[in-house]
């Protein structure tokens, strides 16, 4: 199991990052005491560090030197500053990569899961893969894997998105404004129309697991999974 | 010259005065001619001419001076003479110019004092705001789209108040490195995904292949965010489209056109729209017009080197042209 260690003077912050880090199984700890920051570290030898840059005593570059002296593991900034003089200097400081406040789950986890691969081999332990089920039914998000008992169906990366979407919150509405969001692609964004479309397969690719009526339109707000179909 | 004359004018006129006085009394009674007087009078004539051209000697640049203004702070300072006159000007400009200095030295202190606060406030700003952010994530549902909204409003305003307080020290602050247009585009456009579904007005985008531009990444992909938002908040119709024109224009510099299919701008308030705290009518038809996108817009690019450009028709929309 990964070894998370947060140095963050946020306490709302550092518990919510614990939650999500928790529920992908890795193992978190905060800093407590802002004078003993190298000592708390050697006493965990986490895999990897989140580090913000404004703290306490000293800031974030220096205790970023500090570790460097002490280990090789992926330092990663979480900092409200932009500018890429910031960045530069936090590159410059020993850091891995650069994270800026607001910040994504889904960015934060996906780099922690980059550099972890990079610097401790490909998947190696801990349990960072994703998967859903819901009543019998498995989304596989890593290999776009839809199962049910032993029928399996592959889907594409926008179905699976909105699979995820709608498996997570199964039982309740999902908004189209929400999905959309979610499907949004840097290549190619999707309008209403092209929603529907990708509503539709969905809705093809449950049907060839025998799951009919599973994902029912609510009018004005969006779309729901109901867990209607039997344990295969 | 000039100046110096109109000084010296009315001791001029007194003298001629005197003279004439004083040639009329001696020929009222009568004892001299008219001979004795007039060599009287040219020798006094010499006599106030030698004065005058020494006084204008000894404080010809002083009187230069005095004439000519200076262009900057630093050509400030007296006369380079040595006449009483002179020197004591020298000293009173000299001091006059230290208290000012002073005065100016303290304010121009607390203005970087404040725009140290200024930063170090937004960034404090942003931890509670990444807080909330982090909280409502994988939240829907009306009561999380809203606070969602609003967040993205607080975030926009932080970075205006942001990217407002260096622009003055944009020196300090910025790296110019070749980027690919479209990728610069595509990033913004999706950073701005929230905003493009709650209007459901959507981007499309046609920037050349490979189209190369030199400039400052995070600047850009700022001033891009202003036209966006502008864009968006202008379109009332749902189903449009802002679209992304990237092309090689004149002398092959690259150019992007931002075009929207809004409401358009009246042509009177065209030419205002880059002045600071300007908001027309649209911007007293629309809410949270600050006046200040624009403006930064230029303010921002005239420090890259980019060339802005607006054309606008009423109800049909709005096109800005940005050539790198």
């Amino acid at each position: 199991m990964f070894k998370i260690f947060i140095i963050e003077d946020d306490r709302g912050l550092v518990m919510l990052l614990q939650d999500y880090l928790h529920k992908f199984g890795y193992e978190t700890q905060a800093v407590h005491d802002f004078e003993a920051v190298r000592m708390e570290f050697e006493q965990f030898a986490p895999h990897l560090v989140l580090l913000d840059v404004n703290l306490p005593k000293f800031d974030g570059y220096y205790w970023c030197r500090q570790i460097r002296g002490l280990s090789t593991c992926p330092i990663l900034f979480i900092s409200a500053r932009e500018g890429k003089m910031d960045q530069v200097m936090a590159l410059e400081n020993g850091a891995d990569d650069y994270i800026t406040k607001p910040f994504d789950y889904e960015i934060a986890l996906a780099k922690i899961k980059s550099h972890l691969r990079r610097a401790y081999g490909s998947y190696a332990g801990g349990g960072t893969e994703r998967s859903l089920t819901v009543a019998g039914l498995m989304l596989d998000v890593e290999r776009l894997v839809l199962s049910r008992g032993s029928a399996k169906i592959d889907l594409s990366h926008t179905e699976a998105k909105i699979l995820d979407e709608l498996m997570q919150k199964a039982g309740t509405v999902v908004t189209r404004d929400r999905l959309l969001e979610k499907i949004w692609d840097d290549q190619a964004f999707v309008d209403d129309n092209t929603l529907n479309v990708y509503v539709t397969r969905v809705r093809k690719k449950l049907s060839a697991l025998d799951i009919a009526d599973g994902l029912q339109t609510v009018r004005g707000q969006g779309y729901r999974l109901c867990e209607n179909w039997g344990e295969a | 010259m000039k100046l110096f004359l109109r000084e010296q004018s009315p001791l001029i006129v007194i003298y001629l005065a005197q003279l004439l006085m004083i040639t009329l009394v001696y020929r009222l009674d009568g004892s001299s001619g008219v001979n004795v007087s007039l060599y009287a009078g040219l020798l006094s004539t010499c006599l106030l001419l030698a004065y005058l051209a020494y006084r204008y000697f000894s404080n010809r640049s002083f009187y230069e001076r005095l004439l000519n203004l200076p262009a900057s702070l630093d050509d400030s300072g007296g006369p380079a003479q040595s006449s009483p006159l002179a020197e004591s000007l020298r000293r009173l400009l000299a001091h006059q110019f230290r208290l000012y200095q002073n005065d100016l030295h303290s304010y121009r202190h607390k203005l970087e004092e404040h725009i140290h606060f200024i930063n170090q406030w937004v960034h404090g700003m942003k931890t509670p705001l990444s807080v909330i952010h982090l909280i409502i994530q994988g939240k829907d549902g009306p009561p999380f789209t809203a606070i969602g909204d609003e967040l993205d409003r607080l975030k926009k305003g932080l970075d205006t108040v942001l990217y407002t307080a260096r622009l003055d020290t944009f020196e300090h602050d910025f790296y110019v490195e070749r980027l690919e247009l479209a990728a610069v585009v595509r990033g913004v456009t999706s950073e701005q995904k929230r905003l493009f579904i709650r209007k459901r007005v959507f981007p499309a985008i046609t920037v050349e292949n490979g189209l190369l531009i030199t400039s400052d990444e995070k600047w850009l992909s700022f001033v891009l965010t202003q036209l966006i938002t502008n864009a968006l908040r202008y379109t009332v119709e749902e189903g449009r489209f802002v679209h992304f024109y990237g092309y090689t224009g004149e002398q092959g510099r690259p150019v992007l056109e931002v075009r929207d299919e809004g409401v358009g701008i009246p042509p009177g308030d065209l030419p205002r729209v880059f002045d600071a705290y300007f908001t027309g009518v649209n911007g007293r038809s629309f809410q949270e017009s600050t006046g200040m996108g624009l403006y930064l817009v230029k303010q921002i690019c005239g420090k890259l080197g980019h060339e802005v450009g607006i054309s606008s028709e009423v109800e049909k929309g709005t096109t800005v042209r940005i050539m790198f």
